[in-house]
């Protein structure tokens, strides 16, 4: 053995005072979770680490888990970066995660069908109206549309994190379309097929079966008289940046994948193009936007949605999920108010925290912020995948004054929070060829269906590549790691 | 005076609409939305419609996200024009634009209209779309007076918008900003019905686009297609028609067909086409008293 193969895979990584490391305690010892993997893998070298890592990136290149990045001067496919080391949640803090995360999509929805019906939310003084006022996602349409089983947002995606405190914080909930489930199981998938050995040792639950509790769940919020329902997942088409997903969910939930021209809306109803004829469409398992998804009651120059679409949902001859104008839920700027708004319709405290957030529409928070933007994160209220984010310790002095015009000529369009230190985790990080800490977080996947709910138990653990970095979003060049609940 | 109006007097009017498009280049597939029923209301009543296109399609009748009824066609053939034709048989209500008791005290109508529940329960008719939006530069073009009453207020704002811009057909299309309408001053009932919502909703009276027919017979500006005037929410008394082309309150001469914030709401005909060449659209209207007065 020569003298190189002595490194083994946690022999040159440094822990950091002041950040959560997941996998280490203050004092130096492997966490309880962790150890049988350290115990199975730690003297391993670094050069053998390399090798099984490789062996599963092929497999992702070979399945064709790609994704791109919007706005890059060349759009070119990526493979999602990945690492072999799992991340490991002990079971009891993912009883309080998925507690949490189900608490959470409950309350939304109750806040989704109130804004569309009664509005007592906000003749409460609770939430105040001017959110929804000033809001494009909050649809006039939907306005007395009640959606089969009275269920708005079918699929949320809550990114959790947790704080160097050791608790879990609520980053965001995204309840429009929110993506990354497959990378989820694709994950599981290579590190089944490069460490198989190890899954004899711990006992964690299994990933798979996400799109066999979706597809059940689609089936239950199915419109009223229809028997066995027919779904499909509607897609913008190979270009759009999740489209791997779109076809991966629509083969595993055993479905078709269509596009806007492949369904027709007639007399009300919804029909899918078939080579036996048409074929009644009862289920949309959308990924479009909102307003591209009916010309003819949204963006008239959308090409990617179904003429009619809208005037059959609203008959209630077919369900659209999540269902349209859940955006106005998932604003930044409402984000501050879930709390409460667990607290109006739940009557119960929050199992999750959320992280302070400042409103730059309120004149003294706004100058609050204005005098600490070097403490602080910047976040448009409406923009999703990590854009147009700011954050204040890594700004220049004249990006500080740029980030200052923007918040005084649009305040409503911006929130503002603590930067919070996100855990890290030991990743293997390519150019170094060994193993530093990264910042993570974590999006559960929630799914609500009729009178039951399913919390997907893993969730996407999403890693910032760069050091120090604090944005994990794949756009945004994050990676990810496969994600472990274990039993009890 | 409400008891005197109880005259039971009905007008009967015959509405055709007729549409045709025609594609340069031919169509494979299309779909057409066509938003020109007139509405159900208090005051009027559809007792006969008939639809027809040249396509030998289907007309399926639907309604829009905001509850008003629409003819749909769909066309699977490789077509390269469509007529469309409507006709309506409607009795409509003799109306007494006056009919309500005028307003109660200023400062009650002032505080119905900064209380909470009004802002929310009127929320969709207080946004502003970018056709309905007051520009900037001309926040103060006109003020209400703080001495009269909301209606009143309505009233003379119908009188100045139908004295600040002309009517002229041609020049503005329904993507002419407000600021440009404002300061050319000249335009088409759409024109003068968003400049009405834009300073009524920046004055915080709810107000709504209103897209019908115009029985002209009598010399209004309105020309041969449809038209389109405001409805304003006044407090205590709910929705009243202006029509600011004409100076006039919605009467019997004016068949709603539907509301919504702005003419995109509105628009009669929506399309989706799968073509590449120019398209050119030609349509009529022609709305007129089945019988002059009919007393029951």
């Amino acid at each position: 053995m020569g003298p190189d193969t002595d490194k083994t895979i946690f022999s040159s990584y440094v822990r950091k005072d002041g950040l959560f490391d997941e996998v280490f305690g203050k004092d130096g010892n492997v966490k309880s979770v962790y150890q049988k993997l350290l115990d199975l893998y730690g003297a391993r070298s670094i050069e053998d680490y390399v090798s099984l890592n490789n062996k599963a990136k092929s497999s992702f290149f070979n399945q064709g888990i790609t994704f791109q990045v919007y706005g890059d001067k060349q759009s070119q496919e990526k493979i999602f970066p990945f690492d072999l080391f799992p991340r490991i949640i002990d079971p009891k803090e993912w009883e309080i995660i998925e507690k949490g995360a189900i608490q959470r999509s409950l309350a939304l929805n109750h806040f989704l069908w109130d804004v569309y019906h009664d509005k007592k939310i906000v003749k409460d003084g609770i939430v105040p109206i001017e959110l929804l006022s000033s809001s494009p996602n909050y649809l006039h349409q939907m306005m007395d549309v009640d959606p089969p089983s009275k269920i708005y947002n079918h699929i949320s995606g809550t990114d959790i994190i947790k704080h160097s405190d050791g608790n879990y914080y609520v980053l965001e909930d995204n309840i429009r379309c929110p993506s990354g489930v497959s990378y989820v199981i694709c994950n599981r998938t290579a590190l089944k097929r490069a460490l198989f050995g190890v899954f004899n040792h711990y006992k964690t639950y299994t990933v798979t079966d996400y799109a066999e509790n979706l597809l059940n769940l689609l089936e239950s919020v199915k419109p009223p008289g229809v028997d066995s329902p027919v779904c499909v997942v509607i897609t913008p088409g190979m270009f759009n940046s999740a489209y791997y997903e779109h076809s991966y969910l629509a083969k595993a939930m055993g479905v078709e994948l269509v596009e806007g021209r492949d369904l027709f809306v007639e007399n009300d109803f919804v029909y899918m193009k078939t080579t036996q004829g048409p074929v009644r469409v009862d289920v949309v398992y959308r990924r479009i936007d909102d307003l591209f998804i009916d010309p003819m009651e949204f963006h008239p120059d959308s090409t990617l949605g179904v003429p009619g679409l809208f005037a059959a949902y609203r008959k209630g001859n077919v369900t659209l999920a999540n269902a349209p104008g859940t955006g106005v839920a998932d604003d930044k700027a409402i984000y501050t108010y879930v709390p409460d708004i667990i607290k109006y319709y739940l009557g119960e405290e929050p199992i999750l925290k959320n992280v302070h957030t400042y409103h730059c529409s309120r004149p003294d928070e706004l100058q609050y912020v204005l005098d600490h933007i070097s403490e602080l994160v910047i976040k448009p209220v409406d923009e999703a995948g990590g854009y147009g984010i700011s954050i204040g310790n890594k700004l220049t002095k004249e990006e500080i004054e740029e980030v200052k015009i923007k918040l005084k000529a649009n305040p409503r369009k911006f929130v503002a929070q603590p930067i919070m230190s996100l855990s890290v985790h030991p990743t293997y990080i390519d150019s170094k060829e060994s193993f530093e800490q990264r910042h993570i977080d974590l999006r559960t996947y929630t799914v609500l269906g009729q009178d039951k709910q399913f919390v997907l138990k893993g969730g996407l653990t999403r890693v910032a590549l760069k050091e120090g970095n604090l944005i994990v979003n794949s756009s945004q060049g994050g990676g990810s790691k496969d994600t472990w609940v274990l039993k009890q | 005076m409400a008891g005197l109006n109880c005259a039971h007097m009905f007008y009967e009017y015959e509405i055709d609409y007729d549409t045709q498009n025609s594609y340069e280049k031919g169509l494979n597939e299309a779909f057409w939305q066509f938003m020109v029923i007139p509405e159900d209301n208090e005051t009027q009543e559809v007792t006969y419609w008939h639809f027809e296109n040249d396509l030998g399609e289907r007309n399926s009748v639907s309604e829009n996200g905001l509850g008003f009824k629409t003819v749909q066609v769909r066309s699977k053939k490789v077509i390269d024009h469509i007529r469309f034709n409507a006709h309506f048989k409607l009795k409509k209500k003799e109306i007494n634009p006056f009919d309500f008791d005028l307003p109660m005290n200023l400062n009650d109508e002032i505080e119905i209209l900064n209380s909470l529940d009004f802002k929310v329960d009127h929320e969709p008719y207080l946004r502003k779309t970018r056709l309905t939006a007051l520009p900037e530069q001309h926040r103060d073009i006109f003020l209400f007076d703080s001495n009269k009453s909301v209606f009143e207020n309505l009233t003379d704002l119908n009188y100045w918008a139908f004295g600040h811009l002309y009517f002229k057909v041609g020049v503005t299309d329904v993507n002419t900003p407000l600021a440009e309408i404002i300061e050319k001053r000249h335009g088409v009932c759409q024109d003068f019905t968003h400049l009405f919502c834009a300073v009524a909703k920046n004055n915080g009276i709810p107000c709504r686009y209103v897209s019908g027919y115009l029985h002209q017979g009598i010399g209004f500006f309105g020309d041969s297609q449809m038209h389109a005037w405001a409805e304003a929410f006044v407090p205590n008394v709910g929705w009243i028609g202006f029509d600011p082309t004409n100076n006039l309150l919605a009467n019997h001469n004016h068949i709603k067909v539907c509301h919504g914030k702005d003419y995109n709401d509105c628009a009669p005909l929506k399309g989706v086409v799968y073509t590449l060449g120019d398209n050119e659209t030609k349509y009529s209207v022609l709305v007129k008293t089945a019988e002059e007065q009919q007393q029951q």
